[in-house]
């Protein structure tokens, strides 16, 4: 067991607040709560501490009870709770700075952002979600919020009318993300980031959406690609890329070829197809 | 073309709403990790209402990640994280007004606080929060109330250890301790 001296000045060891509420939730091995146990027998500090915590768990049931808390919980599950002054939540450019800072919380900077091994992966094969810690999906909501749906890389779906998208990603490892749509007319658009390059994400432990939702506008079909690299796109490459593969086939977006990077092995390329309502 | 709609949807995971299967869990959730969750969230916000309402988005979050979340190592250090972005998060979406307002809390705190200072740590860093940035305050926390490794917390901050350990001694300085690891 490890004690952890969190009291700055303090001459003793003593249990570290975190630890000492693992112990009040029961969380630790059978050897340590022992041994928690016996410390805190012989602490006067750190007994005092789990009173105190006791007391807190105490006065939290008598303040709300838990069916006050179920329901509030139930609520939050429901309806996202409105913020004030979210910056990414106005969209633009704002938003994905914000969305950005967010991601680069997770990484984590002792790992390597290293190659991310591509297999020769044709937009017909048949999967290619998750492949060495990759994997990507689109989730598709009604307007009004009802029933969800997942469409998996490579997938085809047709639209209902005020259908949205949203885009999400899962990576083992540091990596770099674009996304970019483009129409029967081979018009790209950047959808994240929706100026500048890449932006730097995960790794991830589940699949994280991108902020916002889309909605594709227009008629006709959309193929909408992401693409996660080991190293930072460029983001007029990644357009190209797209735009030589439409023209490639004969903008048919049923039969593009997978972008090209100019021989770059280590971006994933994930895609879906749209049909727009 | 493509048209950005905000707000996003909130994404369900599964295609059913993920959710424990009955309540018999989500009452053993707010029993194990209720008070905790709400007292990291009331010692950030300072309002009881407004940490109420975080509570419940961390829990919701961790019906969103059901399966995962039970995966976890340690729930509760999962929980406690969720909560402390979460909170650091709403803070600085209303930093002028919170600023003011809390800062008012300790001076008056300062003069007359009748709360038994048990966890001395707990008190000088939530005394001093309010004159760090954010990222130095999640550090802090991180560092000193979970009792997480320099490493630990560079890597939550997406940060590296030196720059970490310059924040945590510049921290600990406006405390009037001395850092060590």
């Amino acid at each position: 067991m490890t004690l952890v001296n969190s009291e700055a000045g303090s001459p003793a060891l003593h249990l570290g607040e975190l630890r000492l509420r693992r112990f009040r939730a029961g969380e630790l091995s059978g050897e340590t709560q022992e041994e928690i146990a016996h410390h805190a027998a012989e602490c006067g500090s750190c007994r005092a501490k789990l009173r105190l915590l006791q007391e807190e768990e105490r006065q939290f049931e008598r303040d709300i009870p838990f069916e006050r808390f179920a329901g509030g919980v139930e609520r939050a599950c429901r309806v996202p709770r409105p913020r004030a002054n979210r910056r990414w939540a106005v969209g633009g450019a704002f938003g994905l700075v914000a969305a950005a800072a967010v991601m680069v919380l997770l990484l984590r900077p002792s790992e390597k952002v290293g190659d991310l091994r591509v297999r020769d992966v044709g937009l017909h094969a048949g999967s290619n979600q998750t492949k060495g810690g990759i994997s990507a999906v689109a989730r598709i909501a009604s307007a009004a919020g009802g029933a969800q749906r997942s469409l998996p890389p490579t997938g085809t779906t047709t639209l209902q009318p005020g259908e949205r998208i949203r885009l999400g990603y899962n990576t083992a490892a540091p990596s770099y993300l674009a996304a970019v749509s483009v129409d029967d007319a081979g018009e790209v658009s950047a959808l994240y980031p929706e100026d500048g390059g890449s932006l730097l994400v995960g790794p991830t432990q589940h699949v994280t959406f991108l902020p916002d939702s889309l909605e594709l506008t227009g008629s006709g079909r959309e193929r909408v690609f992401l693409f996660l690299a080991g190293r930072p796109l460029d983001g007029a490459a990644v357009k190209k890329s797209v735009r030589d593969a439409h023209a490639q086939a004969k903008g048919d977006l049923g039969a593009l070829p997978t972008p090209s990077f100019e021989g770059r092995i280590d971006v994933r390329p994930f895609t879906w197809l749209f049909y727009k309502p | 073309m493509v048209g950005r709609q905000t707000p996003r949807f909130r994404v369900i995971a599964g295609e059913q709403p993920a959710a424990p299967d009955s309540r018999s869990e989500l009452r053993e959730l707010y029993q194990r990790y209720g008070a905790s969750v709400f007292h990291r969230c009331a010692y950030l916000l300072r309002d009881r209402s407004q940490a109420e309402d975080a509570m419940q988005d961390v829990f919701a979050k961790a019906l969103q990640h059901y399966a995962g979340f039970r995966a976890e190592a340690s729930p509760l250090t999962w929980l406690m994280k969720i909560a402390t972005h979460h909170c650091l998060n709403l803070i600085r979406s209303e930093r002028a007004g919170w600023r003011g307002r809390y800062e008012r809390e300790v001076r008056a705190q300062a003069t007359k606080d009748e709360r038994p200072q048990v966890f001395e740590m707990r008190e000088l860093v939530g005394k001093m929060l309010a004159l760090v940035d954010t990222e130095t305050q999640a550090a802090a926390i991180h560092y000193h109330l979970d009792d997480m490794t320099l490493d630990e917390v560079a890597a939550l901050l997406g940060r590296s250890v030196p720059t970490v350990r310059k924040r945590l001694q510049a921290f600990a300085t406006l405390c009037g301790k001395e850092f060590s690891t």
